[in-house]
């Protein structure tokens, strides 16, 4: 379980963290989403204990991590740009993640590297971008932890290798109840692994919530009428977006799916049509709601 | 056995509740038998488990299947086997015919009458048996 409390973290003048909360439960699959420059990976970089916080407490599994070898053991974490020693194979840094990490798992080592056909004589640096990626991958999940933290991870990985990676680490939250944390711009591949979101914007926590809780809470609506849109049903209802398109009328609705839906019922529409939002449209909502401009945002 | 489609708007614990309710309404899936434990489903799918368990969780809560500390999830031999999703389609069906009709000019009396007749020969030849 990842906990983190009121977390703030400035660089020279400028604060890029202010009272962040984030919680990650055990054995969840919690995405973390944010516009370019919102603070994911200095976050990120606190969970696993690279920076130090000025303000706030960031604990895991109970205690703090930062400068705890002890915890550190159990936590994993893949950069958005791997590292490894220069001119060392992948035998050499499995052995030096052997040194480091207490639970090393050989035998998955050597079955990842086969699922994965990798020769483990290579040197890392020689490999291709995506094949580096997924060396990563081996060696972070051949150490057993029990929280794996990863910053875009799958964005160089082929679709077949992203498949093969996320049975191995679905496979670890169902036997180990393992908690991840993983960060991405591809909303179409979290929507459909993540149990948990958060939406981080300038440093804040904007939201925080159970995946589907949050989509059964915002609709998308078209609906026409035949004198246009009477005034009492836009009264009392949360709208977050409202567009045009000659008769039809599309509104953005945050409230329970049959509230609105009588609302909108109650003046005979012509046509009524009630969507759940996918997680790409929430966010773009959330956010223009923010006063982060729209129109930067769809193309 | 299960067809998750994730370019769906429905939530894939929603899909993955309709696609046993399919199978148990038509008894592909029988009484007291046992379903894939969340582990197995999971890893067969890769699917996050805590959206199997939220399933299964809502399948129990609905009557559909039935669980047992240690031994797993077992399908219901109780539930009502409507298939509410055809019910719905079926209403959805007659509501467009209706307006149609309703919009090419039939007065309400004609249409109830229709109704009234189609309920009796098919209810009235029932009595007779």
């Amino acid at each position: 379980m990842i906990e983190v409390r009121q977390l703030t973290k400035s660089f020279q003048n400028h604060e890029v963290l202010t009272n962040v909360d984030l919680t990650v439960n055990k054995g969840s699959i919690y995405g973390l989403i944010g516009a370019n420059g919102s603070g994911k990976t200095t976050l990120i970089k606190h969970l696993v204990g690279i920076y130090k916080q000025d303000a706030g407490e960031v604990t895991i599994s109970g205690t703090k991590v930062f400068e705890n070898n002890h915890i550190k053991e159990h936590v994993s974490y893949i950069p958005d740009e791997v590292y490894s020693f220069s001119m060392s194979s992948i035998k050499n840094m499995a052995s030096f993640y052997k040194k480091i990490y207490p639970n090393w798992n050989a035998q998955r080592y050597i079955s990842m590297l086969q699922a994965f056909e990798l020769d483990e004589n290579r040197r890392i640096n020689k490999l291709s971008k995506g094949m580096q990626k997924q060396v990563a991958f081996i060696l972070t999940l051949s150490t057993m932890p029990e929280v794996m933290i990863l910053d875009e991870p799958i964005d160089g990985l082929d679709p077949f290798m992203r498949k093969k990676v996320w049975k191995y680490i679905v496979e670890d939250v169902a036997e180990r109840e393992m908690s991840v944390l993983i960060s991405s711009h591809n909303l179409k591949e979290l929507e459909t692994i993540c149990d948990h979101v958060g939406i981080l914007h300038k440093g804040k926590m904007l939201i925080e919530r159970d995946l589907d809780d949050l989509k059964s809470d915002v609709h998308k609506i078209q609906v026409a009428y035949k004198a246009g849109v009477p005034e009492e049903v836009t009264k009392n209802v949360h709208i977050m977006h409202q567009e045009k398109h000659g008769t039809v009328d599309l509104f953005i609705v945050k409230g329970e799916k049959k509230e609105v839906l009588s609302k909108f019922n109650q003046y005979n529409p012509m046509i009524l049509d009630i969507l759940p939002l996918t997680l790409e449209e929430i966010f773009i909502y959330e956010l223009g709601g923010m006063g982060y401009e729209i129109q930067n945002v769809i193309f | 056995m299960f067809q998750i489609d994730l370019t769906s708007r429905k939530p894939i614990y929603e899909q993955i509740m309709n696609q046993f309710k399919q199978l148990i309404i038509k008894e592909v899936l029988r009484a007291d038998e046992q379903i894939p434990s969340v582990r197995e489903l999971a890893k067969q799918l890769t699917i996050n488990p805590n959206t199997i368990q939220k399933a299964y969780r809502e399948l129990e809560r609905h009557g559909y299947i039935y669980s047992i500390r240690g031994r797993g999830n077992f399908v219901s031999s109780t539930i009502r086997k409507v298939d509410e999703e055809k019910l719905d389609k079926l209403k959805q069906q007659v509501e467009n015919s209706l307006s149609e009709l309703i919009y090419l000019g039939i007065e309400k009396e004609e249409l109830i009458a229709l109704i009234e007749k189609t309920y009796s020969t098919i209810k009235g030849g029932n009595t007779n048996d």
